[in-house]
């Protein structure tokens, strides 16, 4: 075999037993820093994954959405709102929407209601493809819902066959379920319930001359960010969101800006900084020992470096894999259930998300750079500053 | 020559050789399921746009408690203090949700 | 001549208010196959003058030549290949790793030479053999006796002995004691 692939094999060899001979310690700071990146990476895995959910599922949403604001809360957009946007040049329609929460007392649950007039919706006559179980029903109908996974299982529970909802006035309203939406729009879908626009007026007690938001449809989407901004200006009272501030939305809104994502950064450094602090503190008398030794039996400099980037790499790199195998493990097939708690916070339904983490290579590597870099830079150069004092004095206090 | 035993011969190196051979058999395994799930999600992206167009949705339903974090897009990074004068913001999603960006549409295209 | 040291000397924190001047003008020749022994008075600079034979330190003036190369022209570097190659050491406190079994102590100096498993554990087995401490292969050093502990050390100065074949022009290593 060759001589110098012979020789790397040793110095492997030779770093593989010191590593287990000092098992317990080297168990311990991998175990640490393993369990750093798993959360690092959890988080990484888990808001990308989030966040390219968010990305496609939204790309269809409303090109643009105008509410009102008064008080600097959303309060009913008259419907003469829509007739002056309609006049504006380059907008195809209008279609007026009620949007509203639903507090369910019995479960604390917080409710989606949606009215709308699924015709005049894009797509609305393909809206049976997401349905498991019923059909949506013939236009013009009423007293019917659309319900998400969650609801139905609410209703389910109180053992009627009915959605019952109050009024603001605590009359009772009553709704035939007669869809279920599939698990897989779960993540859009899971708590919302869908009727008719005029039932949703109904429960809500608006005036028919109202909604709560307004869908824009444009002819040409190059234009709506002019178009929005012409809607800004008639109406200043309006909150005018265009598809791509949605997206713009949730970019960020997982990003580590946030305060839980600071907490755990804060935790990785200084789980990090404990680590750095201990290895460029300098080496123990004994590991400086052993350095000397190995140079004067003949090691080269070199070879006393490449046992200690073996020994960093071993360890970096064992827990770079465990900690990223770990987060995969815990976002796939777990839906992130560390981070359910401050994801879903007190929310009563929770959807089943069925996370698929985004393995792309830059997040890999992003990952990589932030953990397992500057831990070969705190095992290495220590090292190195101590193989390359000359023997000379290397040996003095022997 | 003496004898050399064998167990003198055996290399740390092919145990680490042996584990990281299972490690690769785990991560082979773990990714081809990864590629069955991805093309799966991928398959059934077109009924979610679908319900997102079919009910102009703008968010996802992951927390339901706030509203602040059921519709962070149609919402204002001031909405959780909105409730009254000194409010604090109390919901623990909100400090998994970051505030949506400031400024509305009075600034796009400036 | 195997060692030849001319005008020899060798001064510590030159130029400083605790300067040592170690050894003066020191001439010195040694052959090849004889045994020498070194005697003087503690602190006369005889670990001095063995850390100068073995190129672990150079001499504050002077020429050395050791085994037929001058270390003060050699780079640190070139000094290590040739420590290992013709210098095998024993120290008064025999600076064992006492973490390490008594096989892996042995085996140290022949890690980097790019040898087979094989060659390397028949050359310790031999010396564990020569030297009566196979028993105590796989014992952490730092759990044999003081005089099996002088065996591994003696043992590990000589595994570097023979060199491999294709170093056999070289001379036949010296061993220093220190």
């Amino acid at each position: 075999m060759n001589g110098g692939l012979t020789k790397h094999l040793n110095i492997i060899d030779y770093t593989l037993s010191s590593l287990w001979r000092r098992r317990a310690r080297n168990a311990s700071v991998l175990i640490v820093f393993a369990g750093v990146i798993f959360l690092v990476a959890s988080f990484q895995f888990v808001t990308e994954a989030l966040t390219e959910t968010a990305l496609d599922s939204l790309r269809t949403a409303p090109e643009i959405t105008i509410q009102r604001l008064s008080a600097g809360r959303q309060t009913e957009v008259p419907l003469d709102y829509g007739e002056q946007v309609a006049s504006i040049h380059g907008v195809r329609e209008v279609v007026p929407r009620i949007w509203g929460y639903y507090f369910d007392e019995v479960t604390g649950a917080n409710l989606t209601v949606i009215g709308v007039d699924l015709e005049r919706m894009p797509l609305g006559e393909k809206l049976n493809l997401t349905l498991a179980e019923g059909e949506v029903p013939e236009p013009g109908a009423s007293g019917w819902v659309l319900v998400g996974r969650s609801i139905k299982r609410i209703v389910e529970s109180k053992g009627t066959a009915y959605l019952s909802l109050f009024r603001p006035d605590l009359s009772q309203a009553s709704y035939a379920i007669t869809g279920v939406f599939d698990a897989v729009t779960d993540v859009l879908t899971n708590d919302l319930i869908v009727m008719d626009i005029g039932d949703a007026r109904d429960l809500f007690h608006i005036s028919p001359a109202a909604a709560t938001d307004l869908c824009v449809y444009v002819a040409n989407l190059e234009e709506v960010p002019n178009i929005a901004r012409k809607i800004a200006a008639a109406l200043p009272d309006a909150r005018v969101l265009t598809r791509s501030q949605i997206s713009q939305t949730y970019q960020v809104v997982f990003g580590w800006r946030s305060g839980f994502a600071s907490v755990c950064l804060l935790t990785a450094l200084a789980a990090f900084v404990i680590f750095a602090w201990d290895k460029a503190s300098g080496l123990s008398p004994e590991e400086r020992r052993e350095i000397t030794i190995l140079k004067i039996l003949g090691w080269e400099t070199s070879d006393i470096l490449a046992v200690r980037f073996w020994e960093g790499a071993l360890v970096a790199g064992g827990a770079f894999i465990a900690g990223c195998t770990g987060a995969y493990i815990h976002v796939a097939y777990f839906d992130a259930s560390l981070f359910r708690s401050v994801m879903v916070g007190w929310s009563v339904i929770h959807p089943s998300l069925r996370l698929v983490p985004s393995l792309q290579v830059s997040t890999l590597l992003l990952i990589f750079c932030f953990t397992v870099l500057p831990y070969m830079a705190a095992t290495v150069i220590p090292a190195w500053r101590s193989a390359i004092v000359p023997t000379d004095s290397a040996l003095s206090g022997m | 020559m003496s004898p050399v035993s064998d167990k003198v011969l055996r290399r740390p190196l092919h145990v680490l050789v042996l584990l990281l051979a299972c490690l690769a058999a785990v991560h082979a395994v773990l990714y081809s399921h990864y590629r069955h799930r991805l093309a799966e999600y991928e398959a059934r992206s077109d009924l979610r746009q679908i319900a997102t167009a079919a009910l102009g949705l703008s968010d996802l339903c992951i927390a339901t408690e706030a509203r602040y974090t059921r519709h962070p897009a149609a919402s204002d990074a001031v909405v959780p203090f909105m409730d009254h004068p000194g409010a604090i913001e109390h919901f623990p999603t909100g400090s998994f949700w970051a505030p949506p960006i400031p400024g509305g549409i009075r600034e796009v295209g400036k | 001549m195997l060692i030849e040291l001319e005008g020899v000397t060798k001064i510590y924190n030159q130029g400083q208010i605790n300067e040592v001047v170690a050894l003066r003008d020191i001439d010195l020749r040694i052959k090849e196959h004889t045994l020498n022994c070194l005697r003087g008075a503690s602190g006369c600079g005889k670990s001095t003058l063995l850390s100068i034979i073995g190129c672990v330190i150079q001499p504050t003036s002077g020429r050395t030549a050791i085994a037929g190369l001058q270390p003060a022209r050699m780079p640190d570097r070139f000094l290590t290949v040739h420590r290992r190659r013709c210098i095998g050491f024993i120290f008064q406190n025999y600076n064992i790793l006492p973490a390490l079994t008594v096989r892996e102590n042995i085996t140290l100096p022949l890690v980097p030479l790019g040898l087979s498993r094989r060659a390397m554990a028949e050359r310790v087995e031999r010396l564990l053999q020569q030297f009566s401490i196979g028993h105590r292969g796989n014992f952490p050093a730092g759990r044999i006796s003081g005089g099996e502990l002088q065996r591994v050390a003696i043992a590990r100065a000589l595994v570097n002995d023979p060199p491999p074949s294709s170093w056999q022009t070289n001379p036949r290593p010296i061993s220093t004691a220190v």
